[in-house]
């Protein structure tokens, strides 16, 4: 039982973090049909911003929107300095790769000079411990499995129930059709990144709330969220959502039996066979279309 | 069977070198480096220039998949990480001469490649990037978990140098070093430009350019991706061992995502499907990145900012730049596309 509860929490717990990652890569795949590279450090930026506003004495349900709507911002400039202008290059996809590598490590070391190598600690969301099932958690725990289901449900409410949500879908299933039917597809691409960075700084901080942070932060989350993307497929954003829950769970049970240090080979190797077997995900149809 | 086609029946392309001028302009450029010790005295210049020419190898070749081939390996630097730990291992465990591990070396990253070509062989694009960026982290977990033989996360040390004769490679102010690193450049070089320049290599472009059209013409993609991949691997895999002989230790952080970003750097700058690009643009950052070396946070900031401003302005990378202010200068008519 107590086996059992371990990996339950532990994978429920993973997966709702990598979730809230992968969905935001996803994202931004689907509509601009890029890889975003600076993933990692808008999740690292998000969690030291939220640091620096409660800092100052903000209450966190106050740090909590400000860091949403900062982020957005921020994600909406990063792709009209580095994604936007690159746009109808024919090798895009690569040259993305690079610019967004490239302002990553901008950011990361830029984050280093402004907030320093000591690492930080947010609050937890709620304070204190319980136990479920003979099994420690802490709150924040609890908290982040029950928050990120709504907001990724928010999310595909969004996608499928909105205006706004439906353009971008649109944009993401046929460009040229988008631009001839009068949507902004330069402003929706915007969108797309400005909800990604949100939903990644929103990851940031919860992960902050239980990890020190570290300007380098991002890296492995990012990680997981490229191998869940792959693992779920490309083509929509709810196929990432199952993914990123399966291989909490299936990280929560390797490491629980093999050891922590040969997870990661493991989810490599799950990876490769499955991208052998179905290059497109096991979630994903062969068309590159959104939700 | 085809009867091979004379030379003459070739037709030359538009813009492209004679294989003679070209020969000509390598060797000259490569006697001018081989002059360069007796100018440049210090150890330390001479640390910069054979970084420059490690990198320049690492770069050149990660061109022919990444250029040449379109093929997004991303698992290029695990490669060359092959090659170190390889080198390493071999010298250290099985007692094996260290120039015959250098070249070992070599076939091993080969082999590596040829193992990691195998599941790209049906992907395309950015599923190519994540099997190969995921291969990269595999080998990476396998050597940090074997802490027994490759010390983990605290690397290898003092790992065999090489040698010739009785000559004493540390206290030359690394004026072998220099010319073995040199040599290792010009090797791949003119292994790399004798490739592109073939007909294999014409088939690797087409593939890139048209792979519906090549395959009906009856280039083969699996053959051609894996010949791709394992030509660019193997003095990847040299040019590791001779680092880790070089440097005298390994460490993980030669999978590291920084290394990566700064080498991929250098092919794009350098504007890819050149080979000469590459080379040029590693030695460009290379000796940037030293000459900013007390600016500690600020390098890698200006570095991101020179990258993603080139990357804006010149899309096809200081090869292009030059290109064109060439053609500016001496008013000729841009006829290559």
């Amino acid at each position: 039982m107590d086996a059992t509860a371990q990996i339950l929490f532990g994978g429920l717990f993973q997966g709702s973090l990598y979730a809230m990652m992968a969905v935001g890569l996803a994202l931004i795949w689907t509509t601009i049909g890029v890889f975003n590279f600076t993933h990692g450090v808008m999740m690292m930026l998000g969690a030291y911003i939220a640091w620096t506003l409660s800092e100052i004495g903000l209450p966190f349900a106050l740090v909590l929107p400000l860091v949403i709507v900062v982020m957005a911002a921020v994600g909406w400039a990063l792709q009209a300095s580095v994604v936007r202008p690159l746009i109808g290059r024919p090798n895009i996809v690569l040259v993305v790769v690079i610019t967004t590598l490239a302002a990553a490590s901008l950011i990361e070391n830029a984050t280093l000079e402004i907030w320093g190598p000591r690492s930080k600690q947010l609050p937890p969301l709620i304070a204190g411990n319980t136990t479920i099932l003979g099994v420690g958690v802490s709150l924040h725990q609890i908290a982040i499995i029950v928050i990120a289901p709504v907001v990724l449900a928010a999310l595909w409410f969004f996608l499928n129930r909105t205006r706004l949500g439906l353009a971008l879908r649109a944009v993401a299933q046929n460009e040229d059709a988008s631009l001839l039917v009068g949507l902004n597809v330069k402003a929706l691409y915007g969108l797309a990144f400005a909800i990604s960075a949100a939903l990644a700084a929103l990851a940031g901080i919860f992960m902050g709330g239980y990890r020190f942070m570290s300007p380098v932060m991002g890296a492995d989350p990012l990680l997981k969220a490229l191998i869940v993307v792959v693992f779920g497929g490309l083509s929509s954003v709810s196929g990432p959502i199952f993914a990123a829950y399966l291989i909490g769970f299936f990280e929560a049970i390797c490491s629980y039996y093999f050891g922590l240090y040969w997870t990661p080979a493991l989810l490599f190797a799950v990876l490769i066979v499955t991208l052998m077997i179905r290059p497109e995900g096991i979630f994903g149809s062969k068309s590159r279309g959104l939700a | 069977m085809t009867a091979p086609i004379p030379v003459s029946a070739i037709p030359s392309s538009p813009g492209r070198a004679s294989w003679r001028k070209e020969a000509a302009a390598v060797l000259v450029a490569f006697a001018v480096l081989a002059l360069l010790p007796f100018v440049v005295t210090d150890s330390y210049s001479r640390h910069v220039l054979i970084m420059a020419f490690i990198y320049a190898v690492v770069a050149s070749n990660w061109d022919l998949s990444l250029g040449y081939g379109g093929v997004f390996n991303f698992g290029h630097l695990a490669l060359f990480g092959i090659g170190v730990y390889a080198y390493g291992l071999l010298t250290k465990f099985a007692g094996i001469d260290p120039w015959f591990a250098m070249a070992l070396s070599g076939v091993i990253a080969t082999i590596a490649a040829i193992v990691v070509t195998i599941p790209i062989l049906r992907l395309k694009g950015i599923y190519i990037i994540l099997v190969t960026f995921g291969f990269a982290q595999l080998v990476m977990q396998v050597i940090l978990s074997q802490s027994d033989y490759t010390g983990g996360t605290q690397g290898m040390v003092r790992i065999q140098t090489l040698y010739i004769g009785e000559h004493n490679m540390i206290r030359d102010g690394k004026f072998a070093y220099f010319y073995i690193a040199l040599a290792m450049l010009f090797l791949s070089t003119v292994f790399l430009r004798a490739l592109v320049r073939s007909r294999i290599g014409a088939g690797i472009i087409a593939l890139r350019d048209n792979e519906e059209y090549a395959v009906s013409r009856g280039v083969s993609i699996v053959r051609q991706r894996i010949v791709t991949l394992a030509a660019s691997a193997f003095f990847t895999g040299v040019a590791g061992a001779f680092y880790a002989g070089y440097q005298r230790n390994a460490s993980i952080d030669v999978f590291g995502m920084s290394l990566a970003t700064i080498i991929l750097s250098m092919v794009l700058l350098g504007g890819t499907s050149t080979i000469y690009g590459a080379i040029l643009a590693s030695f460009v950052l290379t000796i940037f990145a030293e000459a900013m070396a007390d600016l500690g946070a600020w390098r890698p900031i200006i570095t991101a900012l020179l990258i993603i401003g080139v990357m804006l302005v010149y899309p096809t990378g200081l090869a292009g730049f030059i290109q064109s202010s060439w053609n500016g200068v001496f008013r000729r008519d841009n006829k290559v596309a």
